[in-house]
């Protein structure tokens, strides 16, 4: 029988399974992935963007056990860092950590509700998110079966830990060893989700923004100490940093990211349709929320919520059938007010104000407001010069420590009044954004 | 509290800990930040959890990266090191608005930025975990088995310092509730 089953990826050319990882992939939850866009409607933006969960988590699996064997090759490490990290000294230790990055990789996005991300915090019952959900399936009865079956077998919440991180697992302790291998799969600076996602939405989409260097700064990836030593030159905690012959691939990294938010993720066409689709699931879903009992959650999938888009897009007396048809039609909201240096220099919450002076003004109905903000600190890892020095990622390189921040702030308008409300926001908006002071 | 109110009440911290000797990088305002919620009682509503050098906060780490993109704060780098955080003229004008919150909150920010304002990352992990671990106890643990706690988390602190931590939360912890700040 075959051992070792190979799958042809458009962006890592072939990812190979073996035996016990087929099982998650022949599993329900993970064949559910199969039916999750990976950008939600972002198609109707970017018609290339039909690419879906399945794809992007085998995507994650090669890439986590590429910068794993590189990280954990101990021609890589220092004594130091061998010392703090006892698994490193342990084969058996890596072998089975090995296994379960993998899995966990496979499994990082399992739980996710149809078209992904779409305003997840307004669909689910308070406590819920999609991390809540994959952890509850990687332990569910079915996922079990299958970690229980592997020699020797995984522990589920080893690969929860891995799969959501500290973040999202605050109920878990996570020792040095564990948070960095979190780190390799969701991690802010070198998280091979992202890296994957990157390379795979500008594969499809048609953007060269997300593309760099993947296989060179995977290469010079490294565990570090950080650059900061304690006053007497202690050791502190280690994290995954780069090699000073990487850093260009880091830099290209982080450019990626910045081009790919601010000219696809939060492309004010693609946000506005999330905001759609959020109103419509909100009339569509029984009580305005998705299920969360895993029978439920996994019998939903984006089919589903099309095939109800498009009933309810052409008839009057569906529910949710103003907001389908919106997306159907195409009569979705336009741009009125997005964020600018200038009036953020008055109000930070200047979209706020304005959304808030036009639903008074106007009424609620015809108005939206959505608000991002980046989700990450600065790109601070460290970096080990070729003297063997560590130094902060952002004093070696002036791209990392000037890369913009994110920040999206958009009010959208019904496009039947917005020529009317825009002549009045030109006349009211210097006195609208002015903040309350305290007296 | 909204967001206006908590850059006004981040950027002073910032600033009264580069008063204080402090590098001010994020490490720096993290640890501070939680001893000015948890201790004080400063009411930023971040959540802080036990990650990279003690406790941490993703909301704040967010929130100093808003501040960044809203001109509030900038990042100063130096040589070899992370970077350390400068509020800008523009947060002056933020804390203009503010003027009754930050009075009420200021001697509590005095008081942690005067206490931990001098304080390396090293020391502020020792403490910071050891605060996290003693507030997260329910009944009352002794030093001992706080410090064999603190080791076990953070295998690169050494016991005699995991001691100390303990030590020095208590008594900050006890001159607190006999003072408010």
């Amino acid at each position: 029988m075959k051992n070792i089953h190979e799958i042809r990826d458009p962006i890592h050319v072939f990812i190979r399974l073996d035996s016990d990882e087929r099982k998650v992939l022949d599993s329900h939850p993970f064949q559910r992935l199969r039916h999750i866009h990976q950008l939600a409607m972002t198609y109707l933006a970017y018609p290339g963007a039909t690419h879906k969960r399945f794809e992007h988590s085998l995507g994650v699996m090669e890439l986590a056990s590429r910068v794993f064997d590189v990280v954990t090759n101990l021609d890589n490490v220092t004594d130091e860092i061998r010392d703090l990290l006892k698994p490193l000294k342990a084969p058996d230790q890596i072998a089975y950590w090995r296994r379960v990055i993998r899995m966990a990789a496979l499994c990082h996005d399992i739980g996710h509700l149809p078209f992904s991300h779409a305003a997840e915090q307004e669909l689910l019952p308070e406590g819920w998110d999609h991390e809540k959900l994959t952890r509850e399936i990687i332990r569910s009865d079915e996922m079990k079966t299958i970690w229980d079956s592997v020699t020797p077998p995984l522990r589920h919440e080893d690969i929860e830990k891995l799969a959501v991180g500290p973040k999202k697992a605050t109920d878990l302790e996570f020792t040095d060893w564990e948070t960095i291998l979190a780190e390799i799969i969701v991690g802010d600076a070198f998280g091979v989700d992202r890296m994957d996602y990157l390379l795979r939405d500008s594969h499809h989409i048609g953007v060269a923004y997300g593309k760099f260097d993947h296989y060179r700064l995977i290469d010079t990836l490294r565990i570090l100490p950080p650059a900061q030593l304690g006053e007497n030159g202690e050791y502190q905690e280690p994290a995954l940093g780069v090699e000073e012959g990487g850093i260009q691939s880091a830099e290209a990294l982080m450019l990626a990211r910045y081009f790919m938010y601010s000219q696809v993720y939060f492309h004010p066409v693609r946000r506005i349709y999330d905001i759609h689709l959020l109103d419509f699931l909100k009339k569509w879903l029984d009580h305005g929320f998705f299920a969360t009992d895993l029978e439920s959650h996994l019998r939903l999938t984006d089919n589903e919520i099309t095939a109800a888009l498009w009933k309810a897009a052409f008839e009057e007396n569906e529910k949710g059938h103003t907001h389908a048809r919106r997306i159907i039609r195409r009569e979705h909201f336009k741009t009125l007010y997005q964020w600018n240096p200038n009036d953020v220099s008055i109000n930070r919450d200047s979209g706020e104000s304005v959304f808030k002076a036009l639903k008074a003004e106007f009424g609620a109905e015809h108005f939206r407001h959505d608000r991002y903000l980046q989700k990450s600190g600065a790109p601070d890892f460290p970096v080990r010069m070729r003297d063997s020095r560590i130094v902060s990622s952002l004093a070696f390189s002036q791209a990392l420590s000037n890369l913009p921040v994110v920040s999206v702030d958009y009010v959208f308008a019904d496009r039947s009044c917005i020529d009317e409300v825009s002549k009045w926001l030109d006349e009211n908006r210097d006195t609208i954004i002015q903040p309350e002071k305290e007296e | 509290m909204d967001r206006m109110r908590t850059a006004a009440l981040l950027t002073r911290l910032m600033e009264e800990l580069r008063n204080n000797e402090s590098w001010c990088g994020e490490t720096h305002v993290q640890k501070v930040a939680f001893f000015a919620q948890e201790l004080t009682g400063i009411p930023m509503n971040f959540d802080f959890i036990l990650y990279k050098h003690g406790p941490f906060s993703f909301d704040l780490r967010d929130e100093i990266t808003s501040l960044r993109a809203d001109g509030l704060v900038k990042l100063e780098t130096q040589w070899l090191y992370g970077p350390r955080l400068l509020p800008t003229e523009r947060s002056q004008y933020v804390q203009g608005l503010y003027p009754k919150t930050l009075k009420k909150y200021e001697k509590k920010i005095e008081f942690v930025t005067q206490w931990l304002g001098d304080k390396g990352v090293v020391d502020l992990e020792r403490i910071g975990t050891a605060f996290y671990i003693s507030k997260c106890e329910n009944k009352k643990v002794s030093v001992d088995e706080r410090a064999t706690r603190l080791t076990a988390l953070k295998p690169h602190i050494s016991r005699e310092d995991a001691l100390k931590a303990v030590q020095t939360v208590d008594e900050i912890v006890a001159q607190v509730q006999n003072q408010t700040p």
